[in-house]
């Protein structure tokens, strides 16, 4: 019979272990992080695959998620006839909350669990180690440049995706609520302050390195052959979106 | 030269390996063998700083590799190379990328003189047309031809080759023999070669290290190996099946 206590103690060394993990691994991507320590080509490959490949699937989902919320508002915008309200309401929500949560998400789901599948994969075939053989520091060639890619393309993927959450709204006000696009517009110009932009954009930022700390972490520390990495995913999966909702509540309580 | 004092490792509570030493003399190659799960891999890892023991020490050329800090065997590992068991090809590069670079990285030549050595090692490992194939693209001997060439083109002093013929086919282990013996010759190298291929590794190596369960029960010379009443190391070096090993 397993000992209670024996398994939270193990339970709480393994959380231990893990935070502590974590911030090591803030502490080195912070260290090698200087412009000139950094690898040109690695930063600009991991840009690329991280930011243009997310760019399709952040659009669609963004169209949608701005329709959707128009279509939710529209039997309250309906039954008052608050037309002129329809662009401030989910202008507001989608820059604020669901622009960054829904994106954040969504990359989490796709670059950070191939991040750390990658990084896994790359630890569990000697090929770190490989690194190291040839005096590569693989936190500077590896860790450094993917957190920064997903620091930069998440702030950049949020500002596209707001804008296409925004441009979808109109769209579906226009054709299922007969609300023209061109009151939505002045709605948003109207009632829409540049910190509910920026206040989204701030949360990017915070989600992005919370993305990229956690996802590069568990990559670099797979053990076990491809049954590890599958752990590794799926720890990175739950971990970045356990951050994000506690950044999240953290941020909107800080800046109201 | 290379000194191995008294290592010993542990994992989850097991002894990998126990109480070790033994020493490699400059421009000498070390034959390390023994059954699989000795902790050969292990002890070369140990050796280049990629896992630190649990006690003992290690010196090259006379520097205690366990006292330097991770920047200090940096510097100290731009004179190793290392071929590994399992290749560790980055597998986002094509072949001709992989093989250049450390001297990429080291920043030591012009993309030029990189250029040329690379083309010069394809042709010596037999791989002249396989430049822009992925590593995913080649069969197990051509990637492990490409790891040695990845190993020596910075044409280090040290170099580690962790079981460079595994799963070969006779020609290809062959090759890669000639390989290891034509870089010794022609640089001088010292290094050590873990391997289960005894009549290869017998023409390669002056002294040798056996390891059973994490135990050194081997260490000298050919002659000695040759001569040794020890029944499990004349077994695995006759590649005797009269009893069973380990």
């Amino acid at each position: 019979m397993i000992n209670p206590l024996k398994k939270i103690g193990a339970q709480f060394l393994d959380w231990a272990d893990t935070v502590g993990g974590l911030v090591v691994m803030m502490g080195r991507v912070f260290a090698n992080a200087a412009p000139w320590k950094l690898d040109g080509p690695q930063v600009w490959r991991s840009l690329y695959r991280i930011g243009v490949n997310s760019f399709p699937i952040v659009v669609v989902t963004a169209l949608l998620t701005g329709a959707i919320m128009v279509i939710q508002a529209g039997m309250f915008i309906q039954k008052y006839g608050a037309y002129g309200l329809l662009g401030w309401g989910a202008g507001y929500s989608i820059l604020r909350e669901v622009g960054p949560i829904l994106i954040g998400l969504m990359f989490s789901g796709r670059v950070g669990a191939n991040t750390t599948a990658e990084l896994g994969t790359m630890k569990i075939t000697d090929q770190v180690d490989a690194l190291r053989a040839l005096a590569i520091d693989p936190v500077r060639y590896l860790v450094v440049p993917r957190v920064i890619s997903m620091v930069f393309m998440l702030l950049v993927l949020v500002i596209i995706g707001d804008f296409a959450a925004l441009f979808g709204g109109a769209i579906t006000g226009q054709l299922l609520l007969g609300v023209d696009w061109k009151l939505f517009v002045w709605s948003i110009i109207e009632y829409i302050k540049l910190e509910d932009f920026t206040h989204g954009l701030w949360k990017a930022l915070v989600f992005g390195y919370s993305i990229g700390i956690i996802s590069c972490y568990f990559g670099m520390r797979t053990s076990g052959g491809a049954m590890g990495v599958g752990r590794a995913v799926n720890a990175s999966v739950v971990g970045s979106a356990i951050a994000i909702f506690v950044f999240d509540y953290f941020i909107t309580y800080a800046m109201h | 030269m290379i000194r191995v004092e008294n290592i010993s490792k542990s994992h989850l509570g097991r002894p990998v390996l126990r109480d070790i030493s033994f020493v490699v003399e400059d421009g000498s190659n070390l034959g390390l063998i023994g059954p699989g799960g000795s902790g050969k891999t292990v002890l070369l890892k140990i050796i280049c700083g990629l896992i630190r023991p649990d006690s003992g020490k290690i010196f090259i050329n006379d520097v205690d590799v366990m006292s330097l800090k991770e920047t200090e065997l940096a510097e100290l590992r731009k004179g190793l190379g290392m071929l590994f068991q399992n290749y560790a090809l980055f597998d986002d590069m094509t072949v001709s990328e992989n093989i250049a670079f450390p001297l990429r990285q080291a920043g030591t030549a012009s993309e030029e003189e990189i250029q040329g050595l690379v083309k010069g090692l394809l042709q010596e490992i037999g791989l002249p047309t396989a430049a822009e194939k992925y590593p995913n693209e080649l069969s197990g001997g051509m990637k492990k031809r490409v790891s040695f060439a990845r190993a020596v083109i910075h044409q280090p002093p040290i170099l580690f080759y962790d079981d460079p013929t595994a799963g070969l086919d006779p020609v290809t282990s062959s090759k890669i023999f000639r390989l290891l013996t034509q870089m010794k010759a022609e640089h001088g190298t010292t290094s050590i070669t873990v391997s289960h291929d005894i009549d290869g590794i017998k023409e390669i190596c002056e002294n040798f290290v056996m390891l059973e369960r994490g135990e050194l029960i081997f260490y000298g010379s050919r002659e000695e190996i040759e001569a040794t009443d020890i029944k499990f190391v004349r077994q695995f070096w006759d590649a005797s099946s009269d009893d069973e090993l380990g």
